[in-house]
């Protein structure tokens, strides 16, 4: 179902910190219940979009690649949802490019909360389950940064450590 | 619990017959008020409360389907999204399915078996006492999700991927399928007692020959549930597994496969069409005879037809999956025992004739039922024929017209029965008589209701209108039948209405009824209306297929119960000649904690595995609970 548009302008004023890192989602996103992070339907549809986008090509199932992983834990920007959202509506220096163009404010969204998944330390009831794929690591409702703690082929840069 | 009410060891030969029925009503009382609600393992309350719960499920699934009626009225229908939509078909099929038509037959099974081979309680009451929990739970889960928006949006059958990890997001389809879990747990609880209670419980005398045949389709019935739902409770376990801790039974790039889902579904799937018609087809033999005043033509022929029915029922399920691409031998294969299970329902079915031709039919209520069941069900076998084959049926899947056909043999075949077991037993279960006009109306406004309601649909299904679409678009040939539909099953609802009525209002105010007010010749009408507690004050001896009329003046029993215990006859399985006196449990809350301790365990497991780990420490202490010696006389050997 689409969004009313003026729920979908009004989701798109986030307030981000000066340097781009962290802020506050719009006072909209509280009013309808956090539904990007809470709601399964739209995480599941941020999984979707997540390979229809072309995410694999550079982050893998969530192991990194040319891009940096997300299942080891560590957030260049910070694991906040608007620093997500901000990062893949922008793009971010170093090869990450802005999707704000091709993708409306709620896909971004969705993807946003479903990429927020894959790094998490918690299992998340709503998270999504594994594809109907080959598998490669354990589904993100297992809670895969916890379980699998994996630095992938891009290495934690060396001022965050070796652990999360 | 107090002292027993004579002496150890007392028997109730020993005690003179005027004394012998309070002694009785002490040794097998229910004690009155909710602790005696939530302790009673008496298979007349259980059995009650069954039947009673299954017909709330089916009015709220009815008012489902009436919202679906609503909402088809129409080209472009705003009531529902489709979201809602899928929610509510899916809850409706799933709910009529699993929480109605099985649970419902069963029930009626819990309170007139034991009645009908002349025993006191049914064998495992505790047991009993526990699966009508578990089953309530089951059904309080399914509904309390949908008023969550959290209702399963599969359809009743839950096909992968869809219903897998990667398309069924959320809990919706654990819901669906943990709901499974419990419904087939309490069957499967039912089904022991039931196996056992008609092989081992029989009133002396009563051979094989001699059982009243809906005791014959409740033993092939239990056989079937036995067999068939291990296939589905593996089947839903397997879909947790998949969606919550990854496994890959369903998952062809690991090796998995989608197909295999089906087959699991469906080899439960179709025995349970038989589960549900069985014991319908049961009812109608047995409430036949009083009304065509003479015994059931060909009672051979109808166990055996129970029987063949039973067996074939198992080789028939591929085809609910003609369209899924299998090869062509197993098409023609299943094509023709398709149609093979066409002849047991056709002996059925003239045996039925032969005994209304050759009898004095008096047409009240229950008979207008099967008069109805047999019409509307001879349509729903013909359309039944009509797409065991693969050409007609490649046409028709997955269109109005397979929704005409299974309306046409459920409620056809099972719910026009069940209407008419409901008129035939009301007295025996409450004690009041049901208003015979209320219930010619009833079943007036239900049969015409119901074929000017489902008869268009195959109609539309040749249409080509589609399952499971929340509308449909004002240019598409369909609106006219659609509307036509809806108006139509107003009439439904309103027989339905009435019946509901007629049976709240009769429950209350209705004529008090005798022992055996349609004259019918089997044991359940030699106690009294409604029976007491301990259903036979001696133990009857049966020397015929049709006791009551055979021996109409006197009932010949047995002696030599003890009256200090619970106790009951245990017979041989062929014979029914006397073996043993058999202690009979005594009412206990264990059932209702092992429910509750289960009911955690299998919901906690929708959302993490372990739950299987730690939840099942509460199910084994109140399992040790439930088995530990209590010191009662019934615990002797």
């Amino acid at each position: 179902m689409r969004l009313d548009p003026p729920v979908a302008e009004a989701l798109d004023k986030i307030a981000l910190m000066q340097n781009r890192i962290g802020g506050t989602p719009p006072e909209v996103y509280f009013k309808l219940g956090k539904p990007y992070e809470t709601n399964a339907y739209n995480l599941s549809q941020g999984k979707r979009l997540y390979s229809w986008f072309g995410c694999k090509r550079c982050h893998a199932d969530g192991q990194g690649g040319s891009g940096p992983g997300f299942l080891d834990g560590w957030w260049y920007y910070g694991p906040e949802l608007v620093s997500i959202f901000a990062s893949i509506r922008d793009g971010r220096p170093h090869g990450m490019p802005a999707f704000g163009k091709q993708m409306t404010t709620d896909q971004i969204w969705q993807l946003a909360g479903y990429v927020q998944t894959i790094g998490a330390y918690e299992g998340k009831t709503a998270a999504p389950s594994r594809n109907d794929d080959k598998q490669t690591r354990p589904a993100e409702n297992r809670a895969p940064a916890k379980l699998l703690f994996d630095e992938g082929p891009s290495p934690v840069h060396s001022d965050q450590g070796p652990t999360p | 619990m107090n002292g027993p009410p004579t002496a150890p060891d007392t028997r109730d030969a020993d005690i003179e017959r005027t004394r012998l029925p309070s002694v009785l009503a002490e040794t097998w009382k229910t004690p009155v008020g909710f602790w005696g609600a939530l302790v009673t393992v008496d298979h007349k309350i259980i059995g009650r409360r069954y039947i009673f719960t299954a017909f709330v499920f089916l009015a709220i699934g009815g008012v489902l389907a009436a919202l679906m009626r609503i909402q088809l009225a129409q080209p472009e229908a705003r009531l529902f999204g489709p979201d809602r939509y899928n929610q509510i078909f899916t809850m409706h099929g799933a709910n009529m399915m699993f929480l109605f038509a099985v649970p419902v037959m069963e029930a009626v099974a819990v309170y007139l078996v034991p009645l009908m081979v002349g025993t006191r309680n049914i064998a495992f009451p505790r047991l009993n006492a526990f699966s009508y929990w578990i089953y309530l739970a089951g059904g309080v889960l399914l509904w309390t999700a949908f008023a969550l928006d959290m209702g399963p949006d599969v359809g009743w059958f839950a096909y992968v991927p869809l219903s897998g990890p990667q398309y069924g997001a959320g809990k919706r389809a654990d819901i669906w399928a943990q709901m499974i879990t419990f419904t087939e747990l309490s069957a499967l609880a039912v089904a022991v007692e039931l196996v056992v209670t008609i092989f081992k419980q029989r009133a002396p005398g009563m051979t094989l020959d001699r059982i009243p045949v809906f005791v014959w389709a409740m033993l092939v019935t239990s056989f079937l549930v036995i067999m068939a739902m291990p296939a589905i409770m593996i089947a839903s376990t397997s879909l947790i597994l998949d969606r919550l801790v990854g496994t890959h039974f369903f998952n062809p790039a690991e090796g998995g496969d989608a197909l295999l889902w089906q087959h699991l579904f469906w080899f439960f799937g179709h025995p349970e069409v038989y589960i549900i018609f069985l014991p319908a087809a049961g009812m109608v033999s047995t409430m036949i005879e009083p009304f065509a005043r003479r015994p059931a033509f060909g009672y051979l022929g109808l166990v055996m037809a129970l029987i063949a029915t039973g067996i074939l029922a198992f080789g028939l399920w591929v085809h609910h999956m003609f369209v899924a691409g299998l090869p062509r031998l197993g098409d023609s294969f299943f094509t023709a025992s398709s149609m093979a299970i066409a002849v047991p329902a056709g002996i059925q079915i003239f045996c039925w004739l032969a005994t209304l031709w050759d009898g004095r039919p008096v047409f009240k209520t229950p008979l207008l039922f099967i008069i109805g069941f047999v019409v509307t069900f001879v349509i729903g076998g013909l359309t039944g024929v009509m797409v065991a084959s693969v050409p007609f049926d490649t046409q028709v899947h997955d269109t109005y017209f397979v929704v005409a056909h299974f309306h046409y043999v459920l409620i056809g075949g099972a719910v026009f029965p069940l209407l008419g077991a409901v008129h035939y037993w009301f007295p025996k279960l409450t004690g009041r008589m049901m208003s015979e006009r209320l219930g010619q109306w009833s079943f007036w406004l239900i049969i015409v209701g119901f074929n000017a309601t489902f008869f268009p649909m195959h109609i539309l299904g040749l249409e080509g209108m589609p399952r499971r679409i929340y509308t449909y678009q004002p240019d598409l040939p369909w609106h006219g039948l659609n509307l036509f539909i809806s108006l139509s099953a107003v009439i439904l609802i309103a027989g339905f209405l009435l019946f509901f009525i007629n049976a709240i209002r009769s429950a209350h105010f209705g004529e008090v009824a005798p022992d055996n007010p349609w004259d019918a010749p089997t044991l359940e009408w030699a106690s009294t209306s409604p029976p007491p507690s301990y259903n036979f004050a001696m133990i009857p001896v049966v020397s015929s297929l049709h006791p009551l009329w055979d021996d109409r003046e006197t009932l010949p029993v047995a002696a030599g119960l003890r009256t200090d215990r619970r106790e009951l006859v245990v017979t041989t399985l062929a014979g029914a000649e006397p073996q043993a006196r058999e202690a009979s449990p005594r009412n206990s809350i264990w059932p209702l904690w092992a429910a509750i301790a289960t009911t955690i365990m299998l919901i906690w497991s929708i959302f993490s595995p372990w739950a299987v780990i730690w939840g099942s420490i509460p199910v084994a202490v109140a399992l040790i609970g439930w088995f530990w010696p209590k010191g009662t006389p019934e615990d002797e050997s």
